[in-house]
């Protein structure tokens, strides 16, 4: 006979309790000290809101696909778009099992820091305007600034402060957009690239740009009509300022400067998202306001997503929607505690949006994906992006530190609800013509390749 | 009495609870059906669809912005340069925005970030939303958006009047989320809401004209009940009994339910404009009752016997009711002709129902009568002499009719009738085709909405637009053709041609090159000689991506499909007006012709917008009005031929009708209407139904005559009685049709109703008039015949002694029993 020492809903109900409390992560005991410890995380958790086939009393099992016969039953663990994609739009998602390894959940170098900030003392604060900084008052030196967060402000500085989690990230994307009838309506090829100037692992500040946060470059490879153009997006430090925003057409030798404020327009025409939604922090932190956790529950996401290293460019088989090619082959997993952060965009008076939802997993800080709702509350767009770390079998593609494997996102879905269009984007090893994502890259050469209005004209020459 | 009429009657009535039984189970059946009953407008399905240019519109329906509400603040006292204004403007923008359905990205104002103004900078170009992120107060801050305005070409062109008084706002709805009511009626709340002294606001578009629609149809219901509830006064008033009140009644309504239950369960939605209809086969419907009532109230009068009376009637009835249903439905039936969705499907559910007036103004109705009490006014109603109040003014009106129709006063009928006839033909084929009313031809020109178009249109180009669509052959991702070299070129050909045609030029024309010679001049520097575009792969690319890099492309949906693969060249005119309408497509037509319609990458294809669809409607009604009136004399012709053996029967019940058209159209011309869709029904419509009377008055006269009593007397006395039930028929079809000429606010409804109450008076004179006239004169052989499937004579003598015969037996065997039922073969 076994006895349990929990009942069924025990995860649930103290997860529910640690929220009204403002209690930090963990339910048997404080995640942040096993993180610390470097310990496996499964001593903070009870059983049931670690496996899906406990949760769900074995309807569904890991190696299970969720479809439409069978998504009822996990119906609130899932993001409601995604919900309705499973239930109507011919979605599947296999199961993959709890990841309990704080380690393969960051990148290395961003785990090392964090561990050694906790280790050394080194703790964040938000100064008086609201911006990060350490305890005695310096701008945040790299790492999660709040490895326990317990507040909605604190989980969002832990996304805003580094998107890629390294110094220096390049992306080669493939964004190809869907119509509802599931024709391919734009196919585009982009370089995406950041530069952290300020919160770097390595402790610097680049070039010692003391007001600024990172550098953001879009640099557009394909389709043909827009190869050459690029974007040029440049943070200050203070999460109160707008970035700049300039773009540059290769024909006209211009650059265009672009509203600072103009955040809820897509960038690319077709795509689905605005600037606003990608990292879950897509504009200056302080530009939104009222973030507040709602909710803390077990939720399945695309959490230590399956890296398609068998692929030549990294890329997943798709199936679904109207043509089969809607939807990336994904998996998902239970993760024993996800906070939904609330945020509105308080500093917009024209955003047409009214809040947005974000899926925070905490036992990483990574959001799964987000949900921007209109100003009726409708769900508008969603987020999904998919995490994980390079490595399948023997495949592996080196961090930073060329020891590591690197860890970065997989592929997102971007899903407008109402106009029923899809962006499907992937993070691939190469687009056509040869750019390619690197993680590993010398930052002044980045810097002078993207990151100024003069690389933008050098690279619209290419 | 052996023919299969008289047999099946029998049968019938034999079995009569049987028949009851099977009528109640058919009606639940198609009672459950009304659960699936959906009654909305489909304008798409108001269009002919095989014609050219509602093809192009169905493949492009998102140009000319099918589904975008525009608002119109107009400051009536000074321009919108102040506080007050913009923040009117700025608060309705953000207040819309809530609307449920609204497609966020496609919001646009002078309040919102996508109007935009440019300035050149020596590193390149900044682009700023006109108004920042508060409403300008201070006087300094309203020049400076006044200069914004005026430095962004398209805002000021299609965002604020010339005269600076007025501004728009557009908001596209999705079609998967829109709910017209819901739109309509938080649009109104909104422009109430912000309307003052000093400021008028207008609201067009489709989903507000739908709202409209929808919003009236609550209007409409209560007059179809205001409709019934006379109908029923009418009808009681005549009958003045329980029986006659209610046989009506429930036939109708059996009828009605099969009707509604079959496009139920066919889940086709009826079309709510076109409701009149099924009420004119409810009135129809009630007169055939009325007149087999009539006839059952004159066999009961020699009988005595409620079921054999039933009986009799049924059998004696049957052949001229069922030809009567046959007539109005084919005339419902070929409406269907007409390539228009939503006509065909209500030409397939009121013509079931009309058909479905045989089994119950035929069996059901004998049933009906056989089991209700019977009238004590029997005599009275089935009496020629004791007539008293409307009847006896309506007898006095009948007589003085059947006398101009024979003897020495027939020539001079004749004479008048020729020459009416003449002139109403001559009159008629002057009538011009479309209706054009400055908005919407479903509403009042002074309605709300038509008001607001009017204001819009004298603010801005307006939404009279023609477009020329030049559409992709291929849609492939890497290459967009509405933004290549040729399509450029074309498009600014035909703008070029049409602005300069020197019979009508538009008021405004716009094609996705504009926006691209606009951003090639800023990006190039400002300078207004960068306008031209280079011809080249490379320097169109260039300005394409210049124009859409940053936004969104259903920014410009009203322009180009979301792929940037085909696109529009709109083309804006000063009003709807028919010659306008010609001048227009002939202009456009000859500049497709000058630049070819076919190239290698695009077809150039004429056309959509409200210009082209009116076109496609005039088109439908001249290319279907006389192939529909042709063929349905063709069918009549046969039907009527069929039952009366003879040719010369089918010629003189066509010829009234055909008259009666003829005249309903030259009386049209004279009062300044164009033929529309809406009188190409009511034509169909009235030669259905008028061909009824024809052949009720036709069969009596038949069932009358005989040497002995000579035509004069025969015509006398057929108008005196079967003209009588005419009359009644007649009248109350009009009762049924006139309120919706005084009460509706659908002015489709009113003309409807207007042109069908005249098609039905001039069809009831011209039927007691022209068609007796018509028999004085040719003296018909076939209705000295007494093989006549529709002959109503019959000798009740047979039946009274068959009577008699029963009841004396049976009064032997059970003498306190008295009458029971009769069983006569």
């Amino acid at each position: 006979m076994i006895i349990k020492k929990y009942d069924h809903n025990y995860g649930r109900r103290q997860l529910l309790k640690n929220m009204a409390v403002g209690a930090a992560a963990g339910v048997l005991m404080p995640l942040d000290k096993l993180f610390a410890a470097g310990a496996d995380l499964a001593k903070a958790y009870p059983d049931e809101i670690m496996s899906i086939d406990m949760y769900t009393k074995g309807k569904i099992n890991t190696g299970d696909y969720l479809t439409a016969d069978n998504v009822d039953i996990v119906k609130e663990l899932l993001d409601p778009i995604v919900f309705d994609q499973i239930k109507t739009m011919g979605r599947r998602i296999k199961i993959r099992p709890t990841t309990t390894d704080f380690s393969v959940m960051f990148p290395a170098e961003f785990h090392a820091k964090t561990i050694e900030n906790m280790n050394n003392g080194v703790t964040a604060i938000f100064d008086k305007q609201g911006n990060v900084i350490t305890k005695d008052g310096k701008n945040w030196t790299g790492g999660l600034p709040f490895p326990s967060p317990k507040t909605g402000a604190e989980i969002q500085a832990n996304l805003a402060m580094s998107w890629g989690r390294a110094d220096y990230n390049q992306y080669a994307i493939n964004d190809t957009v869907f119509n509802p009838d599931g024709t391919k309506a734009y196919d585009y090829e982009f370089i995406w690239a950041e530069l952290q100037v300020q919160a770097r692992l390595d402790g610097t500040v680049f070039r010692n740009m003391k007001d600024l946060l990172r550098f953001q470059t879009v640099y557009f490879t394909s389709t043909q009509d827009v190869a050459g153009s690029s974007f040029l997006s440049t943070w200050y430090y203070d999460q109160a300022k707008f970035p700049e925003l300039y773009g540059y057409l290769p024909q006209f030798r211009r650059v265009r400067q672009f509203p600072t404020n103009q955040r809820f327009e897509p960038l690319i025409p077709g795509v689905t998202w605005f600037l606003s939604d990608p990292w879950a922090a897509g504009d200056p932190m302080l530009t939104w306001g009222d973030y507040k956790v709602i909710e803390r529950k077990p939720m399945l996401g695309g959490f230590n997503a399956k890296w398609n290293g068998d692929d030549e460019n990294w890329r997943a088989g798709t199936h679904g929607g109207p043509n089969g090619d809607t939807f990336w082959d994904t998996d998902y997993e239970l993760s024993p505690e996800v906070a939904i952060l609330e945020s509105k965009p308080v500093g917009y008076p024209r955003a047409p949006v009214g809040r947005r939802l974000a899926y925070i997993d905490m036992r990483n800080n990574m959001y799964c994906g987000n949900i921007r709702f209109d100003r009726q509350d409708k769900p508008w767009v969603n987020f999904e992006t998919n995490f994980g770390q390079y490595k399948l079998g023997d495949k592996v593609v080196l961090g930073p530190d060329g020891k590591s494997p690197a860890w970065s996102w997989i592929n997102i879905h971007s899903f407008d609800a109402q106009t029923r269009r899809m962006s499907r984007a992937a993070h691939q090893k190469e687009n056509k013509g040869g750019h390619k994502s690197e993680f590993s890259f010398d930052h002044d050469k980045a810097y002078s390749r993207f990151f100024t209005q003069q690389a933008l004209q050098r690279l619209g020459q290419v | 009495m052996d023919n299969y009429r008289f047999r099946i009657a029998a049968w019938v009535m034999r079995n009569r609870l049987i028949a009851v039984f099977c009528f109640v189970c058919i009606t639940v059946f198609f009672a459950v059906g009304m659960r699936g009953l959906t009654i909305k407008t489909i304008f798409s399905d108001l269009l002919p669809k095989d014609d050219p240019y509602v093809q192009v519109f169905s493949d492009h329906p998102n140009f000319g912005n099918p589904l975008t509400v525009t608002v119109m603040i107009k400051r009536t006292t000074g321009d919108i340069y102040n506080a007050d204004t913009l923040r009117k403007v700025w608060e309705f923008t953000r207040a819309i925005d809530l609307v449920p359905g609204i497609n966020h990205d496609s919001l646009i104002s002078i309040a919102t970030e996508k109007a935009r103004y440019a300035e050149a900078t020596p590193n390149g170009v900044d682009m700023r939303p006109l108004m920042e992120d508060t409403v300008p107060s201070s006087q300094a801050a309203l020049d400076d958006f006044r200069r914004r305005v005026e430095q962004s070409p398209n805002v000021r062109t299609f965002y604020v009047s010339g005269d600076e008084t007025a501004t728009i706002i557009t908001a596209a709805f999705l079609e998967n989320l829109l709910d017209y009511d819901v739109v309509f009626s938080s649009v109104q709340e909104l422009a109430a809401k912000y309307r003052d002294d000093n400021h008028e606001v207008y609201v067009v578009g489709q989903p507000i004209l739908t709202g409209w629609v929808y919003k009236l149809q609550e209007q409409t219901y209560m007059i179809f009940g205001i409709t019934l509830l006379a109908l029923v006064v009418a009808l009681a008033l005549y009958m003045r009994n329980i029986a006659g009140t209610l046989t009506p009644i429930i036939c109708s309504s059996v009828a009605a339910v099969w009707g509604f239950g079959l496009v139920g369960w066919i889940s086709a939605p009826i079309e709510p404009l076109l409701m009149i209809v099924p009420l004119l086969l409810v009135a129809r419907s009630f007169s055939h009752c009325v007149q087999f009532s009539e006839r059952y109230y004159e066999i009961y009068a020699h009988l005595k016997d409620k079921r054999k009376s039933a009986e009799v009637a049924m059998g004696v009835m049957m052949a001229p009711s069922i030809l009567g249903v046959i007539t109005d439905a084919l005339g419902i039936i070929f409406i269907a002709l007409a390539p228009i969705p939503a006509m065909e499907r209500f030409a397939l559910f009121c013509g079931f129902w009309a058909i479905c007036i045989i089994p119950t103004g035929v069996f059901l109705i004998s049933i009906v009568l056989s089991y209700l009490p019977t009238p004590r006014n029997i005599e009275r109603l089935s009496s020629q002499d004791d007539t008293r109040g409307v009847q006896a003014l309506q007898l006095k009106t009948l007589r003085i009719l059947a006398k101009c129709t024979h003897g020495k006063a027939a020539r001079v009928t004749t004479v008048v009738t020729a020459l009416v006839g003449v002139v109403a033909i001559v009159i008629a084929m002057r009538i011009e085709i479309g209706n054009p009313v400055e908005g919407s031809n479903l509403l009042w020109e002074d309605s709300e909405y038509n008001t607001a178009i009017r204001a819009i249109n004298n603010h801005f180009p307006g939404v009279n637009t023609l477009e020329i669509i030049l559409e992709a052959k291929t849609r492939d991702v890497s290459n967009r053709v509405a933004r290549t070299p040729e399509v450029v070129r074309v498009a600014l050909e035909i703008q070029s041609l049409v602005e300069n045609d020197p019979v009508l030029s538009p008021r405004a024309t716009l094609s996705f090159a504009d926006y691209m010679m606009e951003a090639n001049r800023l990006f190039s520097g400002g300078d207004p000689k960068w306008l031209p575009l280079d011809p080249t792969v490379s320097a169109i690319r260039a300005a394409g991506t210049a124009v859409v890099f940053g936004t969104n492309p259903v920014n410009f949906s009203h322009i180009s499909d979301y792929e940037f693969q085909n696109s529009t060249i709109s083309l804006w005119y000063k009003d709807n007006k028919q010659e306008t309408v010609d001048a227009a497509l002939a202009s456009a037509q000859h500049a497709v012709d000058k630049v070819g319609a076919d190239h290698p990458e695009f077809t150039v294809r004429m056309g959509s917008g409200t210009i082209a669809l009116q076109q496609a409607m005039n088109s439908v009604v001249s290319r279907y009005h006389w192939v529909i009136l042709a063929l349905l004399n063709l069918a009549i012709f046969g039907v009527v031929a069929f039952a009366y053996r003879s040719f010369v029967a089918a010629v003189i019940v066509l010829i009234p009708v055909n008259l009666s058209n003829f005249m309903l159209s030259a009386t049209m011309h004279i009062l300044g209407i164009g033929l529309d869709i809406n009188s190409v029904m009511v034509a169909v419509l009235g030669v259905g139904v008028g061909i009824d009377y024809g052949i009720y008055l036709m069969s009596r006269i038949c069932e009358e005559y005989s040497e002995d009593v000579g035509w004069a007397s025969a015509i006398t006395t057929s108008i005196t009685t079967t003209g009588k039930a005419i009359m009644f028929t007649a009248s109350i079809m009009l009762l049924g049709i006139m309120p919706w000429y005084l009460l509706s606010d659908l002015k489709f409804m009113a003309d409807m109703g207007l042109l069908l109450v005249a098609i039905m008076l001039i069809n009831m004179i011209l039927s007691l008039v022209v068609l007796p006239l018509l028999i004085w004169l040719i003296k018909p052989r076939f209705a000295t015949r007494d093989d006549l499937m529709v002959g109503e004579s019959i000798d009740l003598s047979i039946f009274t002694r068959q009577l008699e015969e029963v009841s004396e037996v049976k009064n032997k065997v059970y003498p306190s029993k008295g009458n029971v039922d009769l069983v006569i073969n």
